[in-house]
């Protein structure tokens, strides 16, 4: 379901080949009489200061979008943005996406205003047009880009373009980001609609916003947005800037091409349906293959598991076509991805659902947004808010597992993704935990808040047993043991990587705090069935502890460290801080060396928050050392007035982890 | 290396060439291996049924073959027929080979795609025509990259998957690179080469791999079991270590490398006698650039300083010229041009350089060596697009010495580190010469880290830092900022060492990034919460600043290529800490030093100053020499390994202050 398109990174090629074509520039008298004037009184407004690490404003940001009862959407959009240091010159760039099928560009141009006040023009000799998607085997999806770059390298650099799409669609819903990180003085949406039609919109992340309405023509307006800071473990930036998500609303009787504007969930959940119910219906060799997958299992969640696990088998493989008549949201057959053995995230899910309905086993289709788990509201019904299509399967009391969720009508689901890999039955990735999520299930359909995992649900669980010799060196044995997200993780890493990577990555992780190690063992074992992912590692290290004249000896009882969560190092916080959930408990056993006592241990810790709990402790008995750690960490999300109780929790826990322990010669 | 440089066909010059090409053109009637799309090659059931890899035992996937057939007897137009099997062995092998991607542009075509799956049981699913997609990936001002791209279908661990193209440009094969090693291993690669005729072919990393007369005038080489090609960290350049045939065409009659190289340094110095003759101008200019210099050397340094300094550099990309700028530029013809102007290409200021040392009478020659970022040149490799790089020969004191003012950061008496240390062709009417150029030894390569803290008894440091490179690693240090604002150096250094160490780094000044003399400089302050550990009555301190937190060199326990460093170098730090009132030296002792031979010195110490409130602590340390490029075949791997692993372990040597002993009164 990759209906919703972003911009991607423009291609470093590009820029070798727009120099392999440049023409002659223009001369700028000719250029500057072609400014337009909402172009030149933007390049005139005064911006405020901003911080010195703010590299560009937003002067101008306009888009006007005009609809046509026949489906005919035309977008003009105006936009000015000033380079306010070198490192701002990406920001001189223009774009106009379109669908080769359906949809065009009619007009995308661009002005350069030096500081000087000369200006450069750019139109179809400067355009780039390229594939938005140049990864996938085929994608009508494309863009037209400009960049001035190069040229917008001096401060107070202004740079403006015009772009006008014609799309027909059958989509009668549009969505605007007011702002990215940038500033901005001005952004502006405006849609004129067919008589006797009217639009509804809803801000996100903003306060209420009415539009100015005149006629049947809808204007929603910000001035002045600051810039948002990006920081690490924030808020993706849709949480963040203020976005608008509007339906344009036709009289029954002129909705002409276009698709209703949906006005509740369970509209969206019908028109989606009638798009994948008829492609789910499973031929021959479906219901034999699944009858086949199954035929040992003894469960219904083993047979959901078998079947799920043939559908995270099939490639993923991505070809969109048809995007503005709803090619993007329709999977194809059940029959023609079992046949091919490919497909993308929407085929995936619906060759399950298939293979389950010749089981017997009903499923939907689940639209859900990934990679953001914020990203999907709830006050505005659209299937333009999402971007991937999981499964939930209908499942008697019989079957337990975490991923389950009750539906009022529907009664108990199980969610499953089957285009990630890693996962298994039972188990959600987690950005899609908790998110909102739509069960395409006719009249029944709802939007469904997902699973949350635990902390214990994704844990990792750590032995280590060392022994230390008189000159520092050590030899250890470690075990770990992940369940849930953890163990995704070490299973992606693990699949990611031939055998010899990974035993090199393996060295680089756990050789890390110990230069040199030698390793004897690195032995994975992944139970992916039982979400289960195990890691043994063996290994020797001289010098890990460091002798003092031979009578002192210092080392570290933390040997290997932890992934996730770390030091927080700015003082201060604008953004709130997300956490995921997830725990991690270690006990590592040391055998002191003969002829030594200990001398200082680090203080025991136990920090407590509302967010998770942090224990370390030590005790010394005979001639070993025994050191245990116990990180709890809850999904949350905490707002940036709390940052400074955030910043200590981990600033304890570092500390507490880089502690060394000192023994003394006898 | 003197591998044999046999020839595709006999000797044939001129007409008898041309002939030859026809007769052979003529008598081609049809391809070698001609068959229709449908004709696939019989799998034997030992390569369907086949459970692991024989080239390399972890890949996920290995072509079984790789043919490929380069058809240049056509005049104007080059075709190659490839044809690959792969056998899947595991979920990675099948997401990595079920989608193909065949990228083309201009006038270069793809046709006869074809492709199927052969899965385990036996049964195949062929690729239906419309499921291959012709997209145009990138359009600009009439210049289109396209891609024919195409998914497999059925693709399952276990699958044979084959698929054949037909890829035809214009031109010729002259200067074509046959590859031998992919991205996968693969069991026999196999390139059929019809030439035009007057081919040659230069094996690199194959051995005595040699074309042999195969049917239907086609030559044939196959080399089996190859390993997939990847990148290691600190590798020579990447053709230096794949195997790879370059194909070329000469009319060469002799094939004797030194009368090749002759005859090119002859040809390079008609091409390049008349842009290094200085004019009435430019003797008229030389001698206020010389002055009153006392010596030949001094009067070079000051012709090259003029050039590095007087004259803006156009192709540095620092130069601060906008497309349009450089649009608007005209070309200089002669040396007297790039003076008049003041600016000129990097070539313009070598060209320059040679007329001004010309001027002052010195004998000034344009001279050409490989590059060691592409490539490891020897004389056998007798093609001159080997010779990559051009700069300046002059000869002083009865011997030649080179200079390359174009590149900016050079300092003065070295070369890139890419020219180093190679045999350079110095171009003459007569006689050109080859003279073997310097390897700037580790003294010329210096960082420079000086830092002064105080220690806080919570174990924060906190104090002052300068770092200073000379020689190569100031020109590394210009090239990677002279491009960035003032701004993003500033984010580059607070970042590297906020990533290091959690420092907060402030008050930041880069000194000469653009000086083309001068060596280039950070200073800033500087301070590190915890950077020193807190127990209960004592602090833990890694005396080694400047190391801490930087990972070891080789940190993986295997090696497939060999390891190269660029140039030699060495460091040299001292390090000032005012400890704590209230702690002391507790048992604290120094690391030692390490040796190489000559190959290496590893020497820190660490004392304390009488009243005991000061450790004072120096490292110095040198890697190569002057008289040897810095190789090291992958046997000596471990030993190489263990050394940085030793020295990275004594840089981390940690001391103990203890609150409430007795003041150290000395320590070493």
């Amino acid at each position: 379901m990759l209906r919703r398109i972003n911009l991607f990174a423009l291609a470093l090629c590009s820029a070798a080949l727009l120099a392999a074509a440049a023409p002659a520039p223009r001369t700028a008298a000719a250029a500057s009489e072609d400014v337009p004037a909402w172009l030149k009184a933007a390049a005139a407004a005064t911006a405020p200061a901003y911080d010195k690490r703010v590299n560009a404003v937003v002067l101008y940001n306009e888009r006007s979008v005009g609809v046509e009862e026949d489906g005919r959407v035309v977008t003009t959009t105006n936009y000015a943005v000033r380079v306010l240091a070198r490192e701002g010159r990406d920001e001189a760039s223009a774009h106009a996406l379109y669908l080769t099928d359906g949809g065009k560009v009619r007009e995308l141009k661009a002005w350069l205003i030096r500081p000087s006040g000369e200006v450069k023009r750019y139109g179809k000799d400067e355009t780039l047009d390229m594939a938005l998607k140049p990864n996938d085997v085929y994608d009508e999806a494309r863009l037209r880009v400009i960049s001035a770059r190069d040229e917008a390298e001096a401060p107070g650099t202004v740079f403006g373009y015009q772009s006008v799409t014609e799309e027909r669609t059958v989509f009668s819903q549009d969505g605007w980001s007011f702002q990215d990180d940038l500033p901005s003085l001005l952004a502006r949406y405006t849609v004129t609609l067919p008589a006797g039609w009217r639009a509804s919109g809803v801000v996100f992340n903003h306060a209420k916003l009415e539009p100015a309405v005149s006629g049947t023509t809808y204007t929603w307006e910000l001035r002045d947005l600051p810039p948002i800071e990006q920081e690490p473990n924030s808020p993706t930036m849709s949480s963040l800037a203020p976005r608008l998500a509007v339906g344009f609303v036709a009289p029954d009787a002129a909705r002409g091409a276009m698709n209703p504007s949906f006005g509740s969930w369970q509209e969206v959940s019908r028109w989606l349906s009638t798009l994948h119910d008829p492609q789910a219906e499973p031929d021959d060799a479906i219901a034999l293959k699944a009858r086949e997958l199954t035929a040992d299992c003894k469960t219904e969640l083993e047979k959901i598991a078998a079947v799920g696990r043939y559908a995270q088998a099939v490639n993923y493989i991505s070809i969109q076509m048809g995007l503005s008549r709803g090619g993007g949201i329709r999977p194809h057959a059940a029959a023609q991805v079992f046949a091919k053995n490919y497909g993308d995230c929407k085929d995936k899910a619906n060759l399950m659902r298939a293979m389950l309905r010749a089981l017997k086993i009903t499923a939907y289709p689940v639209a859900i947004y990934s990679g953001d788990r914020t990203y999907v509201r709830e006050e505005w019904p659209s299937p333009d808010q999402f971007n991937h299509c999981i499964i939930a399967v209908k499942i008697s009391d019989e079957t337990q597992a975490p991923s389950v969720v009750t539906h009022p009508t529907l009664g108990r689901l199980l969610i499953f993704d089957p285009t990630d890999p890693y996962t298994p039955v039972g188990d959600l990735p987690d950005h899609e935990q908790g998110s909102w999520a739509l069960v395409a299930a006719g009249g029944d359909g709802q939007l469904l808040r997902m699973p949350s995992m635990p902390p214990e649900a994704n844990t990792v669980e750590r032995t280590a047993d060392v022994t230390l010799a008189p000159d520092g060196s050590i030899s250890a044995v470690v075990r770990q043991r992940a369940v849930g997200q953890s163990a995704a993780f070490g299973r992606a890493v693990f699949k990611g990587l031939t055998s010899s990577d990974y035993q090199k990555a393996v060295e680089m992780w756990a050789g890390a705090g110990a230069t040199g190690a030698k390793f004897t063992k690195i032995e994975p074992a992944d139970s992916r069935a039982e979400g289960r992912f195990a890691l043994d590692v063996e290994f020797t290290a001289a010098a890990y502890g460091q002798s003092m004249q031979d009578r002192l000896l210092v080392f570290k009882p933390a040997v290997i460290g932890r992934t996730g969560t770390g030091w927080l190092a700015p003082p201060t916080r604008k953004n709130p801080v997300v956490l995921e959930s997830q725990s991690f408990n270690e006990t590592a056993r040391f055998k002191l060396p003969a002829g030594f006592d200990v001398d200082e241990l680090p203080d025991p810790v136990k920090v407590d928050s509302d967010f998770g709990s942090y224990t370390a402790s030590y005790e010394v008995k005979d001639g070993q050392l025994l050191y245990t750690r116990k990180l709890v960490q809850r999904a949350a999300t905490i707002p940036a007035e709390k940052y400074a109780e955030v910043r200590a929790f981990f600033g304890r826990v570092r500390a507490s982890e880089e502690a060394p322990v000192v023994l003394a010669r006898k | 290396m003197n591998a044999p440089f046999p020839r595709l066909r006999p000797v044939a010059s001129g007409a008898l060439a041309l002939l030859c090409a026809l007769v052979f053109t003529a008598l081609a009637t049809r391809p070698a291996a001609a068959r229709s799309d449908k004709d696939w090659k019989p799998i034997d059931p030992s390569e369907l049924g086949a459970a692991a890899p024989t080239v390399e035992k972890d890949a996920d996937a290995e072509a079984l073959f790789w043919e490929v057939y380069v058809d240049d007897s056509q005049p104007y137009e080059l075709s190659l027929r490839n044809y690959v099997r792969i056998k899947v062995f595991n979920e990675r092998g099948r997401d990595a080979q079920s989608k193909i991607e065949l990228p083309y542009y201009g006038r270069q075509q793809i046709k006869d795609v074809a492709a199927r799956v052969v899965k385990p049981d036996g049964t195949s699913v062929e690729l239906k025509k419309e499921d291959v997609f012709d997209r145009t990936v990138v359009k600009a001002g009439g210049i289109k990259v396209k891609v024919k791209s195409f998914a497999l279908p059925g693709v399952e661990p276990g699958s044979v998957v084959e698929y054949r193209w037909r890829e035809v440009r214009p031109g010729s094969a002259d200067g074509l690179r046959l590859a031998f090693q992919r991205d996968i291993p693969v069991r026999a690669v196999t390139y059929y080469l019809k030439p035009f005729g007057g081919m040659r072919y230069r094996p690199i990393n194959m051995g005595d791999a040699r074309f042999e007369k195969d049917k239907d005038n086609f030559y044939k080489m196959s080399m089996a079991n190859m390993p997939a090609f990847r990148e290691e960290p600190r590798m020579p350049p990447e053709d230096a270590v794949r195997s790879w045939v370059f194909l070329y065409y000469s009319d060469e009659k002799k094939l004797d490398a030194e009368q090749y190289w002759k005859e090119t340094g002859r040809r390079y110095y008609e091409g390049f006698k008349d842009l290094i003759k200085p004019n009435d101008e430019v003797k008229a200019a030389v001698a206020g650039i010389v002055g009153d210099a006392k010596d030949d050397p001094e009067k070079l340094r000051r012709i090259y300083d003029f050039c590095r300094t007087k004259i803006k550099n156009v192709s540095d990309d620092a130069s601060g010229l906008t497309p349009d700028d450089r649009a608007k530029l005209k070309d200089n013809k002669a040396p007297a041009d790039t003076l008049k102007r003041a600016q000129g290409t990097g070539s313009d200021i070598d060209f320059l350089f040679a007329a001004l040392a010309k001027a002052a009478g010195f004998d000034a020659r344009v001279a050409l060596s490989g590059n060691n970022d592409d490539f490891f040149f020897d004389r056998g490799f007798m093609h001159y697009s080997f010779l990559g790089s051009i700069f300046v020969a002059v000869q002083v004191g009865g011997s030649w010495q080179f200079f390359s003012p174009a590149e900016m950061y050079t300092t003065y008496g070295m070369l890139g580190w890419p020219e180093e240390g190679q045999d350079v062709l110095v171009t003459d009417a007569k006689e050109p010469i080859w003279v073997r150029g310097p390897i700037s030894g580790p003294e010329k390569s210096v960082e420079r880290r000086t830092g002064k803290f105080k220690l806080s008894e919570d174990g924060t440091l906190e104090g002052d830092v300068s770092i200073e490179y000379t020689g190569h690693l100031s020109f590394a240090q210009k090239e990677y900022n002279d491009d960035d604002s003032p701004a993003e150096r500033e984010k580059t250094v607070v970042e590297l060492w906020k990533s290091r160490m959690g420092a907060e780094v402030t008050d930041l000044h880069i000194e000469n990034v653009t000086d083309p003399v001068q060596p280039f400089i950070y200073q800033f302050h500087v301070r590190v919460p915890s950077y020193a550990t807190r127990t209960g009555k004592r602090l833990f301190l890694q005396p080694a600043f400047f190391e801490k937190g930087v990972e070891p060199l080789f940190p993986t326990a295997t090696r497939r290529h060999e390891v190269y460093f660029h140039h030699p170098w060495s460091e040299d730090d001292q390090v000032e800490i005012s400890l704590p009132e209230g702690f002391a030296l507790d048992n604290a002792d120094a690391p030692g030093a390490l040796s190489g031979g000559e190959l290496t010195k590893y020497d820190p110490t660490i004392a304390v100053t009488k009243d005991g409130r000061r450790l004072i602590y120096k490292r110095k340390f040198y890697f190569g020499k002057s008289d040897g490029m810095l190789r090291f075949p992958v046997t000596s791997y471990p030993s190489l390994k263990n050394y940085f692993d030793e020295v990275s372990k004594r840089d981390g040597h940690t001391i103990a202050l203890k609150q409430g002993a007795p003041a150290a009164t000395s320590s070493k």
